[in-house]
C-alpha cells in the first residue's frame, strides 16, 4: 500500500507506569490510511496497554495522540467520546454485552451513541452481522455463541460504528485453534478492503502475509520495526525472528 | 377454642386491612430503597472520593443502628426538629426505606463489581459516556443478578414493618394486639398474624422468582 | 422523588377546621379498645364523642403505643389524650390535666384459684407484672426500695398482656387499675386480690401546656357530661361489671 503524506493516526511518547512498574517507556507510532501494522512481542511487553492507551481506556501518564492531524484532548469528555467512536477496538476476551443478543450488541451503540432510529440501527446491524457471516445468528445471546462467533460479533459491532481505524488486541488468543480461522478470515477481508488497523497478535503466518509493517515490542519499548520481509524472512537475523522461532517451537507452526 | 375461632373470624376484615397497611409500608420502603440504593451503589463504584465517603458513612450509620431506635430517633426527634410533620405510616415507611437503601446499595454494589471489567471497557471503546454505559450495559446486568439478594431484603423489611407498631401505625401487629387486648385470645391471634406475614412473604418471593425467570439471560448457566 | 412527595401528602395534618385527634392506648379495655368492627371504642371514646358533639368539634381517635403517647402529644401529632391516664405530679410537669373524671384503685390480679395474699405477693420474692410507663409501675418501683419489698417487677406493653402471663404462670400477680382488672375478671379465670397500699388515683384528660383554650373546652364538656344522665349510662355500661 502506498503511504500518503500525512498519517491518519499519530501517537507520540506514550508512557505508563502501573503498580510501580514502568509498562510503557515512550512508545510512538504513525499509522497511514489503509495500513496494517502488527505488534508482536512476549506477554507483558505492553502491547495491550499500548493499544488501550491510544483510545485512552487506560489514561497514559504522558503522551499525545493525533487523529487526522487533530490532537485529542482527552480531558474534554465530548472530544474523547467522539474520538472513540472513530476508533474500533477488538478485545482478546470479546467483551460482548452479555444481556443483549448479537443484533442488539451491534445495534446498541448505533442507537445510544450515533442516535440512529430503532429501525435504521437494526437494519445496519443486520447488514454488519451478515458481512461477518452471522446473518442467521442475530437472535442468539453471547452465552449461546462459540468463541469464534463471539469475536466476529464484536468485529461487526466495531465496524457498525464506521470507524476510521481499528485496534485489535490479540483477537484470536482466547480462541480454540479450530475457531481461529474464521476470525482471521474476517480480519483478512478487512485488511484487503483497506481498513487501517493495528493488530497485536501471535499469529506469525498471518502477519507475514498481510502486515505492512511489523513492530516488535519488549519490556515496554518498540525494539525493532520493519517490513515482514526484513524481520521475518528465512535469512533475517533479528530479535523478531528469534522470538517467532521460539513461538513456533511452542505452537509447532512453520515459519 | 370455638370462641377463639369466632373472634378471629370476626376480626379478619380488620386484620386484612392491616395487611394492606403493612403492604403499603413494604412497597414504599422497598421502592425508596431501590431508587436510593441504585444511586448509592453507582456512586460508590464509579464516583469520586467525596461521593464514596458520603455513601460509606450513610451505609455505616443505617446498618449500625437498630431499626427500632431509628424509628424513635426520626419520628420524635429529627423530623420534629426540622418541622416535618409526617403521619406514623409515612414516617415508618421513610425510615424503613432509608434503612433498606443502605442494605440494598451493598447488594447492587456487589452485583456491579461481579461483572467483568470488560463490559464497561467495551462500552467506552464504542464511544459511550460513562453514564450511558452504566445505564445501558452495567445496570441491566447488575440488577438481574441482584434479584435473589433483593428478594431476601424484601422478606426482611416485611418483618421489620412490624416495628412500625411502636409509632402507632395500624398495621398487622398493632391490630392483632388490639383485638387480643379486647378478647384475650392472644395465641390464636398471633398465629393469625404470623400466617398473614407468611402469606405476604410467600407472595412477594414468588413474584420475584417469576421476575427472575422472565429476565434471565438466555444461555447463562444456572 | 414524586413518590416521596406522595408520602408527605399522607401526613398527619394539624388541626384542620376543628378536627381534634385523641391519642389512645387501644390495649386498655374498658376505657379504650378496638371493637369487633375495628373501630375505637370504650368509656373514654364514648365520653369524648359526646363532649365533641356538645362543644362543637369533630374528633378522631388514634390508637398508639402507650410509651409514646405523651411524646406524640408534645410533638403535636395528637391534640389531647383521653385514655385512662392517671393524673400524676411527674406527668403534670409536662402536660396539663382536665378536671378528674374517675377515681381508680390499684389492685393485684391473680389466678382464680391462687392462694396468695397481698402481703405474700409483696414480700414473698414473687414475680409481679405491670404495664410499662404507668403510675403503678413507678410507685411499685419506688416503694419497693422504701418498704423493703422483694418482688421482681416484670414490665409489659399492656395490662391484658400481663394478665396472659398470670395465666401462663410466668408471674404470680399483675398490678393494674381496677377497671381493666374487672374487665379481665369478666373474661378470664382470674380474680382481683385487692389493693396493695397505693393511693387512689384520678383519671384526667391531658393537653399540651400551651393549649389553655382546649383545656377550657374539654373541662366545660366534662362537667356537662358528668351532670348528664348519659354519664350514668356509660358508667353502668363499662365500669360496673
Amino acid at each position: 500500500m502506498t503511504s500518503p503524506q500525512k498519517p491518519i493516526l499519530r501517537v507520540e511518547n506514550i508512557c505508563k507506569t502501573l503498580g510501580g512498574k514502568e509498562i510503557l517507556k515512550s512508545v510512538s507510532l504513525s499509522l497511514y490510511k489503509g495500513e496494517l501494522k502488527v505488534l508482536i512481542g512476549p506477554s507483558g511487553a505492553g502491547k495491550s496497554t499500548f493499544l488501550q492507551c491510544i483510545n485512552f481506556l487506560i489514561p497514559p501518564d504522558k503522551g499525545r495522540v493525533w487523529l487526522e492531524e487533530t490532537e485529542i484532548q482527552s480531558r474534554r469528555k465530548r472530544d474523547l467520546y467522539a474520538f472513540r467512536q472513530q476508533v474500533g477496538m477488538i478485545f482478546q476476551d470479546f467483551n460482548l454485552f452479555d444481556h443483549l443478543n448479537a443484533l442488539e450488541n451491534v445495534a446498541i451503540a448505533l442507537r445510544k451513541v450515533k442516535k440512529m432510529s430503532r429501525q435504521a440501527a437494526r437494519d445496519h446491524a443486520v447488514a454488519e452481522l451478515e458481512r461477518v457471516g452471522l446473518g442467521d445468528k442475530i437472535t442468539l445471546y453471547p452465552a449461546e455463541l462459540s468463541g469464534g462467533q463471539k469475536q466476529r460479533v464484536s468485529i461487526a459491532r466495531a465496524l457498525a460504528m464506521d470507524p476510521k481505524i481499528m485496534l485489535l488486541d490479540e483477537p484470536t488468543s482466547a480462541l480454540d485453534p479450530e475457531l481461529i480461522g474464521e476470525v482471521l478470515s474476517v480480519i483478512r477481508d478487512l485488511a484487503k478492503g483497506g481498513m487501517t488497523m493495528i493488530l497485536a497478535t501471535h499469529q506469525i503466518g498471518f502477519t507475514r502475509s498481510l502486515a505492512d509493517e511489523v513492530l516488535f515490542m519488549e519490556n515496554g519499548s518498540i525494539i525493532e520495526q520493519g517490513s515482514p520481509e526484513d524481520l521475518l524472512s528465512q535469512d533475517a537475523s533479528s530479535r523478531t525472528r528469534d522470538f517467532c522461532c521460539r513461538l513456533n517451537e511452542l505452537y509447532e507452526e512453520s515459519v | 377454642m370455638l370462641d377463639a375461632l369466632i373472634a378471629i373470624f370476626e376480626a379478619l376484615p380488620y386484620l386484612l386491612k392491616g395487611a394492606l397497611v403493612t403492604s403499603g409500608i413494604v412497597v414504599g420502603a422497598m421502592g425508596l430503597g431501590l431508587v436510593m440504593g441504585i444511586h448509592m451503589a453507582v456512586g460508590q463504584v464509579y464516583g469520586n472520593r467525596a461521593v464514596r465517603w458520603f455513601v460509606g458513612l450513610y451505609v455505616w450509620f443505617f446498618r449500625g443502628v437498630p431499626v427500632l431506635v431509628l424509628l424513635f430517633l426520626f419520628y420524635f426527634g429529627l423530623f420534629a426538629l426540622i418541622g416535618l410533620n409526617l403521619s406514623a405510616f409515612a414516617a415508618s415507611t421513610l425510615v424503613l426505606g432509608m434503612t433498606t437503601a443502605a442494605y440494598q446499595s451493598q447488594i447492587f454494589r456487589g452485583a456491579i463489581l461481579s461483572l467483568p471489567k470488560g463490559q464497561l471497557q467495551a462500552a467506552r471503546a464504542l464511544g459511550m459516556s460513562d453514564i450511558k454505559a452504566i445505564i445501558s450495559i452495567i445496570l441491566p446486568q447488575a440488577l438481574r443478578f441482584s434479584i435473589p439478594g433483593w428478594s431476601n431484603e424484601y422478606s426482611i423489611i416485611l418483618k421489620d414493618s412490624a416495628l412500625a407498631f411502636v409509632l402507632g401505625t395500624s398495621e398487622i401487629m398493632a391490630r392483632s394486639h388490639f383485638v387480643a387486648s379486647r378478647t384475650y385470645h392472644y395465641l390464636p391471634l398471633y398465629i393469625t398474624a404470623g400466617c398473614l406475614y407468611f402469606l405476604l412473604t410467600w407472595l412477594g418471593v414468588r413474584a420475584l422468582l417469576k421476575l427472575e425467570a422472565k429476565v434471565r439471560i438466555p444461555g447463562y448457566s444456572q | 422523588m414524586a413518590f416521596v412527595m406522595a408520602l408527605f401528602m399522607v401526613s398527619n395534618g394539624d388541626v384542620f377546621a376543628k378536627e381534634l385527634i385523641n391519642g389512645i392506648d387501644a390495649n386498655f379495655p374498658p376505657f379504650a379498645y378496638v371493637d369487633k368492627a375495628g373501630n375505637p371504642g370504650g368509656f373514654d371514646i364514648e365520653s369524648v364523642n359526646w363532649i365533641a358533639k356538645k362543644m362543637g368539634f369533630t374528633v378522631k381517635h388514634q390508637p398508639m403505643d402507650w410509651d409514646g403517647i405523651i411524646p406524640n402529644l408534645v410533638a403535636k401529632k395528637i391534640d389531647f389524650i383521653a385514655s385512662g391516664m392517671s393524673i400524676t405530679p411527674e406527668r403534670q410537669k409536662v402536660v396539663n390535666f382536665s378536671i378528674p373524671y374517675w377515681t381508680i384503685k390499684q389492685v393485684f390480679v391473680t389466678k382464680k384459684d391462687s392462694k396468695l395474699t397481698v402481703d405474700q405477693v409483696l414480700k414473698g420474692k414473687k414475680r409481679l407484672g405491670v404495664q410499662r410507663g404507668t403510675s403503678e409501675a413507678e410507685w411499685l418501683k419506688d416503694n419497693a426500695i422504701k418498704k423493703g419489698w422483694d418482688f421482681v417487677l416484670v414490665y409489659y406493653d399492656s395490662a391484658p398482656l400481663a394478665i396472659e402471663d398470670v395465666l401462663n404462670g410466668r408471674i404470680s400477680a399483675a398490678a393494674m387499675d381496677d377497671a381493666p382488672a374487672m374487665d379481665a375478671e369478666s373474661k378470664k379465670p382470674v380474680k382481683i386480690l385487692g389493693t396493695f397500699g397505693m393511693h387512689d388515683e384520678k383519671f384526667g384528660y391531658a393537653v399540651r401546656k400551651q393549649d389553655t383554650e382546649l383545656l377550657d373546652t374539654l373541662n366545660k364538656g366534662l362537667k356537662m357530661l358528668m351532670a348528664d344522665p348519659y354519664w350514668d349510662e356509660l358508667v353502668k355500661k363499662y365500669l360496673r361489671k
